[in-house]
C-alpha cells in the first residue's frame, strides 16, 4: 500500500482530459475519438480502483490507503486521503457508473462531445476526491468543484427548461454548502481554542468537546447542506426539475453518486463531529423521512412522464437511506448503506432505459407508448429485472437493502417501521402500473410498431448493471462484509451522548445486536 | 514634515523611493518621446508606448520586491517608508498597471484610439497610488491621493465622443473632489489636535494624552475614513461607481476597481492599526504602553465597519443581480468584493490583515482579466454589451469565453481558484474573531453574487446567439495578460501557501513602521 492509490484513481480522470483537449471534434472521427478516450480512461480507473478492492481490509474499523501532505501549513490543511466501509463502496460505484454512462452518451450527445466528455471526467474526480477526503478543506473543495461540471451537463445538453432547473439545482446546493463553510472554519477555530492546534484534519476534529448550542447549530448548517444534496422531503423540490431537464448520463450521475453525497456527509461528517446535534435532530430528521419515502411514492405515482417519476422515486429511496442512518443500528445503517449502493444500480439503470427509449421516440410519456415489449422484447426484459430490484423483489438488491432497514427501524420504533414499509408498498404500484402501461396491451401508437431492440452497445452498459443486481441479492454478505467494522465504529461515535439525548425513546433498543467490541481509538493510526 | 532639516543621502532617497523615481522618469522620458512623433506617426507607435509603460511598470516592481523588499525599515523624513506592506501593496498596483498598459494597446486599436497621454496618464496613476500608501504622513498621503485620482480622472474622460464616458467622469471629479475634501479636513483636524501630520506620532500623541476624550478626535478620525471611503466605493458612498465604471474605457475601469482601490485599502488599513488600533501593542516601543487607550478608538470604528461590510455586502451583490450592462454588472459586483475585504478588516487580526492582501492580489488578477476579456468581446462593430449580447458566444470565441468563465468562477469564489482561497481567509479571519452572523450573512450574499456571475456564463454558453456579435482581434499583449492572469488565478487557488506567506510577511511590517 505504498503507492498513493487514491491519488492515482482521484486524479486518473484529468489525464483523459488533458489528452481529449487536443483531439480536434470537427469531424466524426474526432468525435468518436474523443468518445473512445474518455471511455478508456474511466475504464481504466475502474480497473486501478479495484486494486483497492484487494487490498481493502474488511477488519479496519478506521480509515486505510492513508495519505497525507501538508498543503496551506499556516492554516493546518493537509491533502488528506482515506476510505472506510463505506467511502470504498462509493468509490467503486463511482468508478462503475461512469464508464457505463459515458458508453451511453455514444449516439445521445452529438453535439460539443469535447466539451462533455470533459465535464464528464472532471465530474468524476471531484466526485471521487469527495468521497476520499479526510480533510474538511479538502471535502469543501471537491465538494464544491462537483457543482460546476454537473451545471454545466444540465445547462448546455439538457432539455427545453434547461437553464431554470441548471441554476436551481446550483442555487439550492449552494446555499447550503456556503453556510457549511462558515461551520467548517468555526468547528476549527473552536477546536483551535480548546487544544491549541489548529487543523482541518477530520480525524482530530472528531474529538472537539463543542457547546451544545453550536452542536445543534453547526448540525443543522451541514445537515442543511447534505438533506438538500440527498434530497430530503421538503428541500427536494430542485430535484425533480434537474432530473427531467438534464441529459440521460446527467441524470445517471446525478442520481446514482451525486445524491449519495448527502447520505455520505451525513455518515462521514454532520453525525460524528456532532452527535449532540445529530441526537438533538434525530426525531425531526426520521419524521421527514418518512414524509419523503411516502410523500415520494405517491407524487411519483401520478406523474405522466417516466423520468420524473423515476425522479420522485429517487426521494422516496433516499428516505429510507436516511431512515437506515439515524436509527443507529447495524441493520439499520448498513441497509442504508447498502440501500445507497443499489439505488445508484437501479436508478442509474432506470434512467439509462428510459434514455434508451427517448433517442428513438424524443417523448417521455407514458401515454405516448404502450405495449412496447412486442418490438423491444430483450429490453423489455431488463427493463422488468431492474422494476423488480427498484421495487425490492426478493432476490434482488432493492429487497436485501429495504429489508435491513425496516428490520433496522422496527428495533427502534415499531410505527416507524410500519408507515416506511407503505413506500415499498406503493413503490410497487406505481413502478409496476408504470410498467403495465408501457410495455402491455397492444400497440396502441403506430410509432412504436417500428422500434428498434437494443442494439450490442446498450446491451453492454445495460447488462453489467443487472448482474450486480443479483450479486447483491443473492450474495449480499459480499458487501455487507467489508462494512462491519466501519459501520460499528461509526455507530459508536455517534453514539457517546446518549443519556443526554432527548429523543432516547427514538434509540432505546439500539444496540441490541451489537456484539462486535468496539474500538474507538482504532481511527486514530 | 517635523524634521525639515532634509538630512538624507541620494542613497537613502534611491532606497526608500527607488519605485517611485522610475515611474516619474518614465513618465518624463514618455512625455518627450510624445512630442517629437508627429500625428501620422502616433498610430504606428501605440504599440511601443505601451510596451514602454508596461516595461518600466515591471523595472519598478522589479526593484521594489527584490531590493526593496530586503530592506529594513527606513522613513526618509518622516514622510515615506519602506515598510514591507507598502511593498505589497505597491506590488499589487505595479501588476495592475502592466495588465492594464498591456491590454490597453489593443484597446486603443480596437477603439481607434491614438494618444500616447493615455499611458503617461496611467503612468502617473500608479505613481501617484505607490507614492499613497508609501507614505506615513497625512498630507503626503494627500497629495499623492490627488496625484492619483487627477490622473484617473482625465483616464475615465478618454472616450470623448461617448457621452456616458463624459457624464461619469464628470460625476467621478465632482464625488471624488468631495472625498478628497473630507480627507483633507480630516488632516487639518487631527494637525490642529495633535501638532502632527505623521501617523506614528499621531498616534504617540492620542495614547499619551487626554485627547481621546476630545470629540473632536471622532471626527477627524470620522472625516478621514470617509474619504477613503469613497475611493474604496464602500455603500453609501458608491454612488459614483456605477456611472463612471460603465463609462470609462473598459480598461480604465479594470484598472481603477483594482489598482485605485488597493491603494484606498492599504492606506486605511495602515491607518486603522498604526493610527487607530491597539496593533501597536505588540511593537514594544516604552512610548506605547497606553495603547489600551486607542482600544477606545476601535469601540468606535468596530461597530460602523460591521454594518458598512454588511450594507455593502448586500447592495453590492443585490444591485448587480438587475442589471443587464456586464460592465456595470461588474462595477456593482467590485462593490460587493470591498465588502468582503472589509470583512478581514474588521476582523484586525494578523489573518485578516493577510487576508485582504491576499484577496487584493486575487482580485486584481481576476478583475484586469475579466475587463480584459470584456473589451475584446465588445469588438469593433456590434458593441458587446448587455447579458444579451454574451449569448451564444461561448462555442464562437471558446478560448475567450473559457478565459471569461474561470474570472467569474475566481469572482463567485468557487474552488479550485484564488477568489475561493482569498475569500476563505478573509471569512476564516471574521470568524476566529467571532463575527459569526456577520460571516453567515455575508456568505448567503456570495450565493446572490454566483447567481450573477454564473448568469453570464449561462449566457455564454447555454443560449443560441441573438445577434452576431463580433469581437476584436486578441493581439499579443492582451494575450500574455489574459493568460498570466487565468494562470495565476489557478496557481494561487491551488497552491497559495507561499503569497500566504508573503502577505502575511508584508502585514506584519506594519506593527514596524518605527
Amino acid at each position: 500500500m505504498n503507492a498513493p492509490i487514491l491519488t492515482y484513481v482521484t486524479f486518473l480522470p484529468l489525464l483523459g482530459v488533458l489528452a481529449i483537449l487536443f483531439i480536434p471534434q470537427r469531424s466524426e472521427s474526432g468525435k468518436n475519438a474523443i468518445r473512445w478516450v474518455s471511455m478508456v480512461i474511466s475504464t481504466l480507473v475502474f480497473i486501478v480502483s479495484l486494486r483497492l478492492y484487494f487490498d481493502f481490509d474488511p477488519d479496519v474499523a478506521g480509515f486505510q490507503f492513508l495519505e497525507q501532505y501538508t498543503w496551506i501549513p499556516s492554516y493546518g490543511i493537509t491533502y488528506f486521503m482515506g476510505l472506510d466501509g463505506l467511502a470504498f463502496w462509493l468509490v467503486l460505484l463511482t468508478t462503475f457508473l461512469t464508464p457505463i454512462t459515458i458508453l451511453s452518451t455514444w449516439t445521445a450527445i452529438t453535439k460539443r462531445v469535447k466539451e462533455f466528455q470533459i465535464a464528464m471526467l472532471v465530474l468524476e474526480t471531484a466526485m471521487l476526491g469527495t468521497f476520499v477526503s479526510l480533510d474538511l478543506f479538502l471535502f469543501y473543495v471537491f465538494w464544491e468543484i462537483m457543482l460546476i461540471p454537473m451545471w454545466l451537463i444540465i445547462g448546455v445538453w439538457g432539455g427545453e427548461r434547461r437553464i431554470y432547473a441548471a441554476i436551481k439545482f446550483f442555487l439550492f446546493t449552494a446555499v447550503g454548502s456556503f453556510l457549511m463553510l462558515v461551520c467548517i472554519i468555526g468547528l476549527v477555530y473552536f477546536h483551535h481554542q480548546e487544544t491549541g492546534e489548529l487543523t482541518f484534519n477530520l480525524l482530530s476534529l472528531y474529538d472537539t468537546n463543542l457547546a451544545r448550542t453550536y452542536e445543534i447549530l453547526f448540525f443543522a448548517a451541514f445537515a442543511l447542506a447534505f438533506a438538500i444534496k440527498v434530497p430530503m422531503f421538503p428541500f427536494h423540490t430542485w430535484l425533480p426539475d434537474a432530473h427531467v431537464e438534464a441529459p440521460t448520463a446527467g441524470s445517471v450521475i446525478l442520481a446514482g453518486i451525486l445524491l449519495k453525497m448527502g447520505t455520505y456527509g451525513f455518515f462521514r461528517f454532520a453525525m460524528p463531529l456532532f452527535p449532540d446535534g445529530s441526537a438533538f435532530f434525530t426525531p425531526l430528521i426520521i419524521v421527514l423521512s418518512v414524509i419523503g419515502i411516502i410523500y415520494g411514492a405517491m407524487v411519483a405515482m401520478v406523474q405522466p412522464d417516466i423520468k420524473k417519476l423515476v425522479a420522485y422515486s429517487s426521494v422516496s429511496h433516499l428516505g429510507y437511506c436516511m431512515i437506515g442512518l439515524f436509527v443507529l443500528n447495524r441493520h439499520g445503517v448498513e441497509g442504508s448503506i447498502l440501500q445507497m449502493i443499489n439505488h445508484g444500480i437501479s436508478t442509474g439503470a432506470l434512467f439509462l432505459l428510459v434514455g434508451v427509449v427517448y433517442e428513438r421516440r424524443h417523448t417521455r410519456m407514458i401515454a405516448e407508448y404502450g405495449g412496447i415489449c412486442r418490438p423491444m422484447p430483450i429490453y423489455a426484459s431488463i427493463f422488468f429485472l431492474i422494476t423488480l430490484s427498484s421495487v425490492g423483489f426478493p432476490t434482488t438488491n432493492g429487497f436485501i437493502g429495504e429489508f435491513l432497514i425496516l428490520l433496522g427501524v422496527f428495533e427502534v420504533n415499531k410505527a416507524y417501521a410500519v408507515l416506511a414499509a407503505t413506500g415499498v408498498v406503493l413503490g410497487a404500484i406505481y413502478m409496476l402500473w408504470m410498467f403495465q402501461r408501457v410495455f402491455y396491451g397492444k400497440v396502441s401508437n403506430p410509432k412504436n410498431e417500428k422500434l428498434k431492440d437494443l442494439n450490442r452497445r446498450e446491451l453492454a452498459y445495460l447488462l453489467p448493471l443487472v448482474a450486480l443486481v443479483f450479486w447483491i441479492g443473492l450474495y449480499p454478505n459480499f458487501f455487507l462484509s467489508k462494512m462491519h467494522a466501519s459501520v460499528d465504529h461509526f455507530i459508536s461515535q455517534v453514539k457517546i451522548s446518549e443519556p443526554a439525548s432527548p429523543c432516547a425513546a427514538v434509540e432505546h433498543h439500539a444496540f441490541v445486536d451489537d456484539k462486535t467490541p468496539l474500538d474507538v481509538s482504532s481511527a486514530k493510526e | 514634515m517635523s524634521d525639515l532639516g532634509f538630512s538624507f543621502s541620494l542613497s537613502q532617497l534611491w532606497q526608500v523611493a527607488g519605485g517611485q523615481i522610475i515611474l516619474l522618469i518614465a513618465g518624463l522620458v514618455l512625455i518627450f518621446v510624445d512630442l517629437w512623433l508627429s500625428t501620422d506617426e502616433k498610430p504606428d507607435h501605440v504599440a511601443t508606448m505601451g510596451w514602454l509603460t508596461a516595461l518600466s511598470f515591471l523595472v519598478a516592481l522589479k526593484y521594489m520586491t527584490c531590493t526593496g523588499w530586503t530592506l529594513n525599515e527606513i522613513v526618509l523624513v518622516d514622510v515615506f517608508s519602506t515598510e514591507k506592506f507598502a511593498i505589497f501593496v505597491s506590488a499589487i498596483v505595479l501588476m495592475a498597471g502592466i495588465f492594464a498598459s498591456l491590454m490597453s494597446i489593443g484597446y486603443m486599436r480596437n477603439n481607434k484610439l491614438v494618444r500616447s497621454e493615455y499611458f503617461i496618464l496611467l503612468l502617473f496613476a500608479v505613481y501617484g497610488t505607490i507614492a499613497m500608501v508609501q507614505s506615513v504622513d497625512l498630507l503626503m498621503m494627500f497629495i499623492a491621493l490627488e496625484v492619483m485620482s487627477l490622473s484617473v480622472y482625465v483616464l475615465a474622460a478618454f472616450l470623448k465622443n461617448d457621452r456616458k464616458s463624459q457624464e461619469g467622469a464628470l460625476k467621478y471629479f465632482l464625488l471624488g473632489s468631495f472625498g478628497s475634501a473630507f480627507f483633507l479636513f480630516g488632516v487639518a483636524l487631527m494637525y490642529g489636535l495633535t501638532g502632527t501630520v505623521n501617523i506614528t506620532k499621531i498616534a504617540q500623541v492620542l495614547s499619551s494624552g487626554p485627547l481621546l476624550e476630545n470629540p473632536g478626535v471622532l471626527v477627524a478620525m470620522a472625516m478621514l475614513m470617509s474619504g477613503l471611503f469613497f475611493k474604496m466605493a464602500l455603500v453609501p458612498f458608491h454612488m459614483w461607481t456605477p456611472d463612471v465604471y460603465e463609462g470609462s474605457p473598459a480598461i480604465i475601469t479594470g484598472f481603477m476597481a483594482t489598482a485605485v482601490k488597493a491603494g484606498a485599502f492599504g492606506i486605511f488599513i495602515k491607518l486603522l492599526s498604526v493610527t487607530f488600533t491597539p496593533i501597536l501593542a505588540h511593537s514594544g516601543q516604552p512610548e506605547f504602553q497606553s495603547t489600551v487607550n486607542l482600544a477606545a478608538l476601535a469601540a468606535y470604528w468596530k461597530p460602523l465597519l460591521w454594518w458598512l461590510a454588511l450594507i455593502t455586502m448586500f447592495v453590492g451583490n443585490l444591485v448587480a443581480v438587475s442589471q443587464q450592462n456586464v460592465k456595470r454588472m461588474l462595477a456593482y459586483s467590485s462593490i460587493a468584493h470591498a465588502g468582503y475585504m472589509i470583512l478581514g478588516i474588521l476582523a484586525a487580526n494578523d489573518e485578516g490583515r493577510m487576508g485582504v492582501l491576499f484577496y487584493l492580489f486575487a482580485y486584481t488578477l481576476m478583475n484586469m482579466g475579466a475587463f480584459g476579456v470584456l473589451y475584446l468581446l465588445d469588438g469593433q462593430e456590434g458593441k458587446a454589451q448587455t447579458l444579451d449580447d454574451y449569448k451564444g458566444l461561448g462555442f464562437k470565441y471558446p478560448a475567450l469565453s473559457f478565459l471569461m468563465a474561470l474570472f467569474l468562477v475566481s469572482m463567485a469564489g468557487l474552488p479550485p481558484t484564488a477568489g475561493f482561497i482569498g475569500k476563505f481567509y478573509l471569512f476564516a479571519a471574521a470568524i476566529k474573531e467571532g463575527y459569526f452572523v456577520l460571516a453567515a450573512l455575508g456568505i448567503l450574499t456570495c450565493v446572490i453574487g454566483a447567481y450573477y456571475y454564473l448568469r453570464v456564463i449561462w449566457m455564454l454558453y447555454m443560449v443560441e446567439p441573438s445577434r452576431e456579435v463580433v469581437a476584436g482581434g486578441v493581439g499579443v499583449p492582451s494575450m500574455i495578460a489574459l493568460i498570466a492572469a487565468a494562470l495565476g488565478i489557478m496557481y494561487f487557488g491551488i497552491l497559495p501557501e507561499g503569497l500566504a506567506q508573503v502577505a502575511n510577511v508584508a502585514q506584519q511590517g506594519l506593527a514596524m513602521v518605527f
